[in-house]
């Protein structure tokens, strides 16, 4: 089944034609996300439903790799291009207000986090995806003991390092974009197959995957010289190290999951535009960091 | 007001179909975001000038950030700027001119 990359509405498999009727016809509504996907990823010029297929097309295209290539293809371009992500920019060397932005609403977004994993583990029948899910989950969240607490954890002691007790934090209610992107996550978890909801999910732990700089990144997700030297806090440097040197195994083996399962559920389709949604609300979310993080400038 | 864009006043795309009347001009927008951040970014210039009009508003750059001149009875400034996703100003701040505008 192709579904709308904007809203996840369904269309019948490859039926791009209806796509492109879709959203040209939501276009002309002014639907803001419709208009921005279309904006972003076909043309910022208006066009007919028919001369849209060819391009949708082209954007589904796995162009003879897997599914995991395309997904790490489609990152790169949004995230890592030849201009990265602001936020990606801000972190090659952070600011503690950056740091800041990143622990209050980073926060809210792990908290999604158990709550989408459960449900992949709660609709897949496969024991590999059950297994992974649990261990991904101890390590994000649950941690495993004093002696390897949890990225979450990891986080709090990353603010309380700069200043802001967990308290604080923890009774920050969240920026729009990050209520908005919690939002449309829980969504996914709650309504789309499991293989893509986990495309949805893990596929953002390519964020912090050192190794994407070998497939086109043209940078990484911060300098790593921050992990040695004295610019940031030790707190911030266990936090930061943590997701660096987890993320290549998360991100890599969560897809390697979701392109075998795709294949032999046939949901391939439906992995690609539910991805799409989620780095497009991924994109908004890391710019509520920012923005956050303004409330913290000196 | 004049703008530079053919398409919608902040990202000159020429989809969606919503117009509103700014500064006394009829102007066509892609989508209620822009629009929202049009408005923002008018009244900002305006209070940040001391300006009680803008003859002419010219926008470069993308949703990552743009830079702006804004023309009034014959002054001129220039802004570097970013908006949040509900269309609030993230960054606002004078620049140089710097950035050619189209």
């Amino acid at each position: 089944m192709t579904k709308c990359p904007a809203c996840l509405i369904g269309f019948g498999r490859e039926d791009f034609t209806a796509l492109a009727h879709h959203l040209v016809d939501r276009a002309d509504e002014s639907d803001s996300d419709h208009v921005r996907w279309l904006n972003q990823n076909l043309t910022r010029k208006r066009s007919s439903a028919e001369e849209l297929v060819p391009s949708l097309e082209a954007v589904y295209d796995l162009q003879g790799g897997s599914l995991t290539s395309w997904v790490k293809r489609n990152f790169i371009a949004k995230f890592y291009g030849k201009d990265p992500h602001p936020f990606v920019v801000a972190l090659q060397h952070p600011t503690r207000a950056t740091l800041l932005g990143y622990v209050v609403e980073h926060q809210h977004f792990l908290r999604q986090w158990v709550r989408s994993c459960a449900n992949i583990m709660a609709r897949t029948d496969q024991p590999e995806v059950v297994f992974y899910e649990l261990d991904n989950l101890n390590t994000e969240f649950g941690g495993f003991g004093p002696e390897r607490v949890s990225h979450y954890e990891l986080l709090l002691r990353m603010g309380e390092s700069l200043g802001v007790d967990r308290s604080t934090v923890l009774a920050t209610p969240p920026l729009p974009a990050t209520v908005k992107a919690i939002e449309g996550w829980n969504d996914i978890a709650l309504r789309e197959h499991w293989t893509a909801a986990m495309a949805a999910m893990h596929g953002l732990e390519l964020i912090a995957n050192r190794d994407l700089v070998e497939e086109g990144a043209t940078v990484r997700y911060f300098d790593p010289a921050i992990l040695t030297g004295t610019e940031i806090s030790n707190a911030a440097k266990n936090f930061l190290r943590e997701g660096y040197e987890a993320d290549v195994e998360h991100s890599e083996e969560a897809l390697e999951l979701v392109t075998r399962f795709a294949g032999e559920l046939d949901t391939v389709e439906e992995v690609q535009s539910t991805f799409l949604r989620s780095i497009d609300l991924f994109d908004d979310y890391l710019m509520a960091r920012l923005e956050r993080g303004s409330d913290f400038a000196d | 007001m004049q703008t530079n864009y053919e398409g919608c006043a902040i990202c000159d795309s020429t989809w969606g179909n919503l117009w509103s009347e700014v500064e006394g001009q009829r102007l066509f927008f892609c989508c209620d975001i822009c629009f929202v951040q049009f408005r923002t970014l008018v009244d900002r210039i305006k209070s940040e000038s001391g300006w009680p009009h803008i003859d002419r508003l010219e926008i470069a750059g993308d949703r990552r950030g743009r830079t702006c001149r804004a023309i009034s009875s014959g002054e001129e400034a220039h802004f570097a700027f970013a908006f949040n996703s509900e269309g609030g100003l993230r960054r606002f701040e004078r620049s140089s001119p710097s950035r050619p505008t189209p």
